[in-house]
């Protein structure tokens, strides 16, 4: 063929036109699809310019009009549409994109079935292709007709037909009824079969069974079985493997067995032996070394004993390695910092490590990275690393090389970025040396003030958060510089958040500003008492117990003032809180009432309540009618109260109610054993700081305290 | 000052195959932010001696056994200003720490001899001297034991001339916040005294700030 008319007819405008013309005979057809697929194989900008020009309909239409005919000739286009389908969906999301909006789908998958194994061969690849991509149609398992069509496909002598069965699971499954589904289908077993297949089988098998056991005990154990030997064999032999993508996969099968149930892989040889492999696959350039990291991390996340094997295989030490040998590519340094996260964030064994590896400026360079997800993993490891109470108050956090890029964090386009500086912020402050004022100065406060009024309810939470230890135990300078940024209004409407997380940190972080000296809190009082008043309707509403116990902490610190402010927590609505919670505590339809009236009437409450009978507030004395109601009628089968009202009596009655406040284990367990107990030994406490007060109160004229 | 005792039952053996999980109760008084103040001893024969301390709960981990603070010694002799060290604690709670040091030469034996001085420690001697505590159930227990031991000072050079070289005996009473304490240094004088009491710090009750780590 001469050279220049080969050149034109490799033009991409002709081959479309060739393909898509209704006047050229089968055989140039066949022959542009061939030409269009050796084209496209393994380049993404050749198969964008396709799809843009609209090659895939045409491909689509030439496949399905080549499925409807029955004549041999046929064969060969399939053949080479279907392939050329597969070409475009693989690794490729645009591509898949465009395959599926041109309904190429349906047809594969109906080409599965067809009589000659080659094209179901080409269907089967492509539509692995199709499955290797999030935009997939998700397969329905619970329908039986497809139940029944994946064990086919599952059971077919063809690999490419096995594989698609297996990425449909791992592309699909998500549900625990599904995987339940599945595990009762008989799959299980026919994807422990397939370790034993090909590699390609091995590997499409290792990741589906990861997917069917994932958080879900029950099929775990079924997969095992009583004697748990042989299938566990199996997969930990993969382990081995020469090939590291399947090394890799069959270590994340082992993770989502060990994550579902603790209870195999109890042995901490074998464990420890994981990890190796991993740390081995990370020297893996390509995405086998990037999931390995990730790997890693799912697999000592939250697992405190798993996170100390780490630490005495040295895993800090190589993890730190592997940032240092750098440059990496973004995916590697997130996947690594999130390990090292995940490592920090139990033991100080391994913040002191790392520490001393001198990693931290890699992890503090990471912050300003161009990646989103490295920015947000960078801080993660600081939050982590930064639980350190040791190094908290030793200051070696509050530096500008770490507290410049953490606050420029906090403009971040990225809210996940933006959440997980907060965080890391959020301990930083925690810091007991006299360096707050940093903060202050820094302008951090003012941002953290405008954060806590973010649309976002994380980003509320975070920045809360962040003030609430910021505040803790701070001079009278800072809390005067925080609460100036931050005003009553603003601390008002944070205590009335609709997120009973952020009601939370909010009542925690007046709790602190008002400890301290006792001139704080005089700040609850401003402005007729807003913030005040704002706690009191908390309290009595709150449905969380972690907002309720914070609310009554704060009146709790407001009552140890002096006596004005002893009144005034009289005056206000503390009381009422206070009974209104022990009414609702004994409320009598509740199923544990009776055991906790016992409770509360050892600890001396009743006669308590029968001091403050003709409160002079009316409310409060309704509400103590009606709690002491209830502990009247509430059936009691122990023994009455050995509280005098005399002065031992009071000191004995002290005395259990510290009990009741210091001991929570010692209580016999109620629904929800130590919040509850917190509460009820918080009242108490509470009630007694009245009785002191009503002391006094008594000979002040009723008039004179409004 | 009497301690004043709630419960004067003797804390049962945790019964069963699973001793020691039981940590000692979680004491607000002994939470982050608590402040404390009073004396250390430090008599000598030469002549008689005490400085005045104050101590601050930094962080406080009972699931690890771990409590940790700031010390400051206030009219120190040969320092112009407070010294302030941090502390690191070890809580005896059977599962991460038992009544044995062993470490920081203090042997078994200098261990009996310094829990003795507590009152509070009397009806446990006879199973610490089997097994250093580790089948005690302390967790209804109203005293908590441990060992503070200084790790740095945190305003003063190493050369201020002073030692962190020992670590102390705890004793804290659960119902009154107090907190009594004697200093372990095989070369310093033996016993110093720490008495310290729970500071309202110009309040009339207690106040309880609070942070959490994210």
């Amino acid at each position: 063929m001469p050279a220049s008319s080969a050149s034109s007819a490799h033009r991409p405008e002709d081959l479309i036109s060739r393909l898509s013309s209704a006047a050229v005979d089968g055989e140039t057809k066949l022959k542009a699809l061939r030409e269009l697929k050796n084209q496209i194989i393994g380049n993404r900008t050749k198969k964008l310019s396709y799809i843009k020009l609209g090659a895939v309909p045409s491909v689509v239409s030439i496949l399905s009009s080549a499925a409807a005919d029955d004549d041999a000739s046929s064969t060969s286009v399939l053949l080479q549409s279907a392939a050329a389908v597969g070409s475009f969906a693989c690794g490729f999301e645009a591509g898949v994109k465009a395959v599926l909006d041109a309904g190429a789908f349906p047809h594969l998958l109906s080409l599965i079935s067809h009589p000659n194994s080659k094209v179901v061969d080409a269907s089967a690849r492509s539509l692995k292709m199709i499955y290797q991509s999030k935009l997939a149609p998700k397969y329905d398992f619970l329908q039986e007709k497809n139940m029944e069509f994946l064990i086919s496909l599952l059971n077919n002598e063809n690999e490419n037909v096995t594989g698609l069965g297996a990425s449909i699971i791992s592309h699909s499954c998500e549900t625990n009824v599904e995987q339940k589904e599945l595990s009762d289908a008989g799959v299980l077993k026919r994807l422990l079969n397939l370790l034993g297949g090909s590699l390609c089988e091995r590997d499409a098998s290792l990741e589906s069974l990861a997917t069917v056991v994932k958080g879900n005990s029950e099929v775990v154990s079924r997969f095992l079985g009583p004697e748990s030997g042989r299938a566990l064999r199996a997969v930990i032999e993969l382990t081995k493997d020469r090939y590291p993508r399947t090394r890799l996969l069959a270590c994340m099968c082992l993770i989502a067995i060990r994550n579902a149930s603790p209870s195999y892989l109890q042995d901490a040889g074998q464990k420890t032996k994981l990890m190796l492999i991993l740390l081995e696959l990370l020297d893996d350039p390509g995405q086998v070394g990037d999931e390995a990291a990730f790997a890693l991390s799912s697999f000592i996340a939250e697992k405190e004993d798993l996170q100390q094997l780490a630490f005495e295989a040295n895993v800090v030490d190589s993890l730190c390695n592997h940032l240092q040998k750098g440059p990496l590519q973004a995916k590697r340094i997130e996947g690594i910092l999130l390990a090292l996260a995940d490592l920090c964030s139990k033991l100080e064994s391994c913040r002191s490590r790392l520490l001393s590896l001198q990693v931290l400026n890699l992890v503090t360079d990471a912050l300003t990275h161009d990646s989103a997800n490295v920015r947000a993993a960078a801080c993660i490891c600081m939050k982590s690393v930064s639980r350190s109470v040791k190094n908290l108050s030793a200051g070696s956090f509050v530096n500008e090389v770490i507290v410049v890029p953490l606050v420029q964090l906090l403009d971040d386009n990225s809210i996940s970025v933006q959440v997980a500086a907060l965080g890391a912020i959020s301990n930083i402050v925690v810091e007991f040396t006299k360096h707050k004022s940093v903060f202050i100065q820094c302008g951090v406060v003012k941002q953290l003030v405008q954060l806590s009024k973010s649309m976002e309810s994380a980003i509320r939470l975070n920045a809360a958060w962040a003030l609430r230890n910021l505040m803790f135990v701070s001079d009278d300078r800072c809390k005067e510089g925080i609460f100036f940024e931050l005003t009553a209004s603003t601390l008002t409407s944070l205590i009335c958040d609709p997120e009973p997380s952020v009601q939370e940190q909010a009542l925690a972080l007046v709790r602190n500003l008002v400890d301290g000296c006792v001139d704080s809190i005089e700040y609850v009082f401003l402005e007729d008492g807003l913030i005040l008043h704002a706690i009191g309707r908390q309290v009595q509403s709150a449905l969380k117990a972690e907002v309720l116990v914070q609310g009554m902490y704060v009146l709790s610190n407001v009552a140890s003032g002096n006596e004005i402010h002893k009144e005034a927590n009289n005056n206000s609505q503390l009381r009422t809180a206070a009974t209104w919670a022990l009414v609702n505590l004994t409320f009598p339809s509740s199923p544990g009432a009776s055991n906790r009236v016992a409770k509360l009437r050892n600890a001396g409450i009743t006669s308590q309540l029968k001091t403050m009978v003709n409160d002079p507030c009316l409310d409060v004395k309704l509400r103590v009618r009606t709690a002491l109601g209830q502990f009247m009628t509430s059936a009691i089968s122990v023994s009455p109260p050995v509280v005098a009202l005399n002065q031992h009596g009071m000191h004995h009655s002290r005395i259990e109610a510290r009990k009741l406040f210091f001991f929570p284990a010692f209580e016999s367990p109620l629904e929800v054993p130590t919040m509850r107990v917190r509460i009820t030994s918080l009242l108490v406490l509470l009630l007694f700081h009245f009785a002191g007060v009503m002391l006094c109160f008594h000979s002040v004229p009723i008039h004179s305290i409004a | 000052m009497p301690v004043r005792v709630v419960e004067n039952s003797a804390p049962s053996q945790v019964s069963g195959a699973n001793p020691g999980h039981t940590s000692p109760p979680a004491c607000t008084l002994l939470s982050v932010g608590q402040a404390f103040s009073g004396t250390q001893n430090v008599s000598s024969l030469q002549k008689d001696e005490a400085w005045r301390v104050n101590v601050r709960i930094q962080g406080c981990d009972l699931d690890h056994g771990y409590l940790c603070g700031t010390m400051e010694a206030l009219n120190v002799p040969m320092a112009d200003t407070p010294v302030v060290t941090f502390w690191e604690g070890e809580i005896v709670d059977a599962k991460n720490h038992t009544f044995f040091t062993g470490k920081w030469e203090a042997t078994s034996e200098v261990d009996i001899r310094h829990w003795t001085k507590f009152p509070s420690f009397s009806p446990l001697l006879s199973q610490v001297e089997v097994d250093g505590g580790r089948s005690l159930d302390l967790s209804s227990y109203p005293y908590i034991f441990m060992r503070w031991k200084e790790q740095y000072f945190v305003n003063v050079g190493t050369d201020c001339g002073l030692t962190i070289a020992g670590f102390y005996y705890v004793c804290f009473s659960c119902s009154d916040g107090s907190i009594n304490g004697f200093y372990y240094d095989p070369n310093s004088s033996p016993f110093q005294k720490l008495e310290l009491k729970s500071n309202h710090e110009g309040r009339w009750g207690y106040s309880f700030s609070s942070y959490e780590l994210q």
